[in-house]
């Protein structure tokens, strides 16, 4: 080898060190030296550490390398979720009572209970102080700790179904039904599609219409657990909100197609398209509207509370993610703890998500914007998804129900009958 | 191996005199048991033991109960499930083979013929098959889309035709599934077909050229009876291949609106996965697997036998 190869050989090994080595600690399965003494698997979804969006991907990576080196010995393993919610969730149960799932991972909010229930959960107090535990929005602490008071999981980001607008188009913000049919009768007329909501067999699609049976004060199931919402006033309340989607769609104030209405995309496409003026979507849509939409576009829309039966009666689905420690390493517990608390501060500033601490709506400086006083406000009437494993099966009742009221092929009374039947069916044999 | 095995056994012929040495397949046979036991028998076997358990996701702890069967077979749903899986097998079924049996047609012809692009045809058909379930119900879901900007209903309203609702209509929700599948199960017809075209012996239409036969007697008395086993066999495989399909569906219409297309391996997917319920989905699962071998057995009697014309 001549002399100058071998020197250009030395500078470039010597310059590309550093680099090397950083890109070498995040690998797509693993987050640390390969060779480190001690290892923690993590199952986490693919909307930060492996995100397509770069920005979000190299902030995240930053943050594990300086958690790595504050915990030097470790090494993560990373595991990537499938988008196949229900089903991942479900494969990591049978896993975890196995003894073959991983240390730490990532759990959906509404999933969280059948996790409790399932009794894989290792609790996290010893990580976590009172005032902490205190700083958690109520129905956050209720969801996270068990009867003993024990903290089972970090509830890391919330998230909140709002209203968007084309200001330009519907100037102000309907806060009830009738004003929300109007307006969006309104946009038709002027060639729009009117609104647009998830309504086909999705999660979202339960999700955002039960901010509506609960604004009436309606009640999923009872303090025992047990399904109620097709009994006594319920029923009545529920078929209320069920004949005011059905209502919706059949004066055309939403078109027949919010059926087939399946991801939250569907709206953003609507929206960058400028088919619709008026959607349900949730409080992260914001951000996606600003990076989507040209700036002049995107300053037109506005978010805002979900329209009530009347302005007085709100409530949204308020939802999320949990991190929670299913293995029973003291260690791993710490670790999967301290992750937790990453992802509950930096992690959430950084992408602008919704921290379910207080706190935090202070100490960063991201959520200055007006728009997070729109979600503040909301989140005032926040209701999560009853903490119970029936819950999975009453949401897929609430989607056939809904489709098949909005299609035509069932009448709200006889839809609401056979959902009943179904979901006591499925809970007599949990 | 057979020229190699052939002279030994003339070397030492067997004692009872004459004739081959008696067959031992048994050897032969025990790695394939071994496999099939493994990844296809055991599978099956565990599924009829959870049928008849109360084996749920969230507890690791199953009794023996016949609670599975009673509720799953009693259930109101299964009626509607079981309709749409009809229909959507009926439809895909005849929609593969109709339309596998017109390509290769095509194809056998255009060779015939040495028209060029015959491969091109051959491999676009093709390039349909080797999409993923999930990847071919996206790309129809664009394409079905019933927004403003939708791929089909655009290009209809450029000719003049109103837009369908494709996937929020319940009756045009399944019409839709069943041209997804269809898209892309019309390779492995074709494939299928295009081999047993290719082995009818050319004489037998060289005689119907000199009788004078028309393409249509051609095709009737000649390609349908001489193709019978191919079709028949090809019917088996994509009924079976039908009735397990539920990526597509999944991905296109998550068996909606309401159960408009929910089929029986969809439901059992939803048994599990939204239920945690094992044992039912289980339960499902076998009644799936019966329906398959039934039908099945049904077409096969109709398989010609060595021997019959």
């Amino acid at each position: 080898m001549n002399r100058p190869l071998i020197v250009s050989a030395l500078a470039l090994a010597i310059g590309g060190a550093p680099a090397l080595a950083q890109e070498d600690m995040v690998t797509r399965d693993r987050v640390g030296p390969a060779d480190a003494e001690n290892a923690l698997t993590f199952r986490l979804t693919a909307y930060d550490l492996y995100s397509s969006d770069e920005a979000t991907a190299t902030a995240f990576e930053e943050l594990f390398i300086d958690f790595i080196e504050d915990n030097p010995g470790w090494r993560i393993d990373t595991q990537l979720q499938t988008g196949n919610l229900n089903q991942e969730q479900a494969r990591m149960i049978e896993q975890a009572q196995a003894g073959r799932g991983p240390d730490c991972a990532m759990v959906d909010s509404s999933q969280l209970a059948t996790y409790k229930a399932a009794g894989v959960l290792s609790p996290m107090n010893e990580y976590f102080t009172e005032d902490e535990v205190a700083d958690f929005f109520p129905y956050v602490r209720d969801g996270i700790t068990d009867d003993a008071g024990n903290i089972l999981a970090v509830w890391w980001f919330t998230d909140l179904r709002v209203l968007y607008r084309n200001t330009e188009v519907v100037p102000e913000a309907p806060q009830t039904w009738e004003e929300l049919k109007t307006a969006a009768l309104e946009t038709v007329d002027e060639g729009y599609e009117g609104v647009l909501f998830n309504g086909g067999r999705t999660e979202g699609t339960a999700f955002d219409w039960l901010a509506n049976f609960w604004a009436q004060g309606g009640q999923l199931v009872n303090e025992a657990g047990e399904p109620v919402f097709y009994e006594g006033e319920n029923r009545e309340l529920f078929l209320e909100a069920v004949r005011y989607y059905e209502d919706l769609v059949e004066s055309g104030a939403a078109p027949a197609r919010v059926t087939s209405i399946t991801t939250y995309d569907d709206m953003l496409a609507a929206a960058a398209a400028g088919t619709t003026a008026l959607f349900v979507g949730g409080n992260w849509m914001y951000a996606q509207i600003q990076s989507t939409l040209p700036e002049e576009e995107a300053a037109k829309w506005e978010a805002s509370e979900l329209p009530g039966p009347t302005a007085d009666q709100r409530a949204t689905g308020t939802g999320g993610w949990t991190i929670a420690a299913l293995t029973d390493d003291p260690e791993k517990v710490r670790m999967c703890a301290a992750i937790a608390k990453l992802y509950l501060g930096p992690g959430n500033a950084f992408q602008a998500l919704l921290p379910t601490q207080a706190s935090l709506y202070e100490e960063y400086d991201t959520y200055a914007g007006p728009e997070f006083e729109v979600f503040s406000a909301a989140l005032e009437n926040g209701q999560a998804r009853p903490g119970v494993a029936i819950y999975p099966e009453i949401s897929n009742q609430i989607q056939i129900l809904l489709g098949e009221v909005m299609s035509g092929a069932a009448e709200p009374e006889e839809a609401l009958d056979a959902a009943a039947e179904a979901v006591e069916a499925a809970y007599a044999r949990q | 191996m057979t020229a190699t095995s052939a002279p030994r056994r003339a070397a030492a012929p067997p004692a009872t005199g004459g004739g081959p040495a008696p067959a031992r397949p048994l050897p032969w046979l025990l790695p394939v048991l071994f496999f099939i036991g493994l990844f296809y028998l055991w599978p099956i076997i565990d599924a009829l033991r959870l049928a008849f358990t109360d084996a749920s996701l969230l507890d690791r702890e199953a009794n023996f109960s016949l609670d599975a069967i009673g509720a799953m077979l009693g259930s109101a749903a299964l009626g509607t499930v079981l309709r749409n899986t009809a229909v959507f097998t009926l439809g895909s079924v005849f929609g593969q083979l109709l339309l596998g049996l017109a390509i290769a047609l095509l194809v056998v012809r255009g060779e015939r013929n040495n028209l060029r692009g015959m491969l091109v045809l051959r491999t676009l058909v093709l390039a349909a098959w080797v999409i993923p379930g999930i990847a071919n119900g996206v790309i129809w879901q664009m394409l079905f889309s019933e927004a403003p900007f939708g791929a089909i209903n655009s290009t209809l309203r450029l000719v003049g035709i109103p837009p369908v609702a494709w996937l929020s209509n319940p009756d045009n929700a399944m019409m839709s599934a069943i041209i997804a599948t269809v898209w892309q199960g019309t390779a492995y017809s074709m494939i299928l077909l295009y081999a047993a075209l290719r082995s009818i012996d050319d004489t037998l239409y060289e005689a119907a050229a000199v009788d004078a036969a028309t393409p249509w007697e051609r095709l009737w008395f000649i390609t349908l009876p001489e193709l019978r086993g191919a079709l028949l066999v090809n019917a088996i495989l994509i009924v079976i291949m039908t009735l397990n399909t539920f990526d597509v569906i999944i991905s296109l219409t998550g068996g909606g609106p309401g159960r408009a297309t929910e089929v029986l391996a969809l439901y059992a997917y939803n048994t599990v996965f939204y239920n945690f319920d094992l044992a039912g989905g289980s339960v499902l699962s076998i009644l799936l697997m019966a329906i398959s071998l039934t039908l099945a057995a049904i077409v096969a009697m109709f398989l010609p036998r060595s021997g019959r014309p």
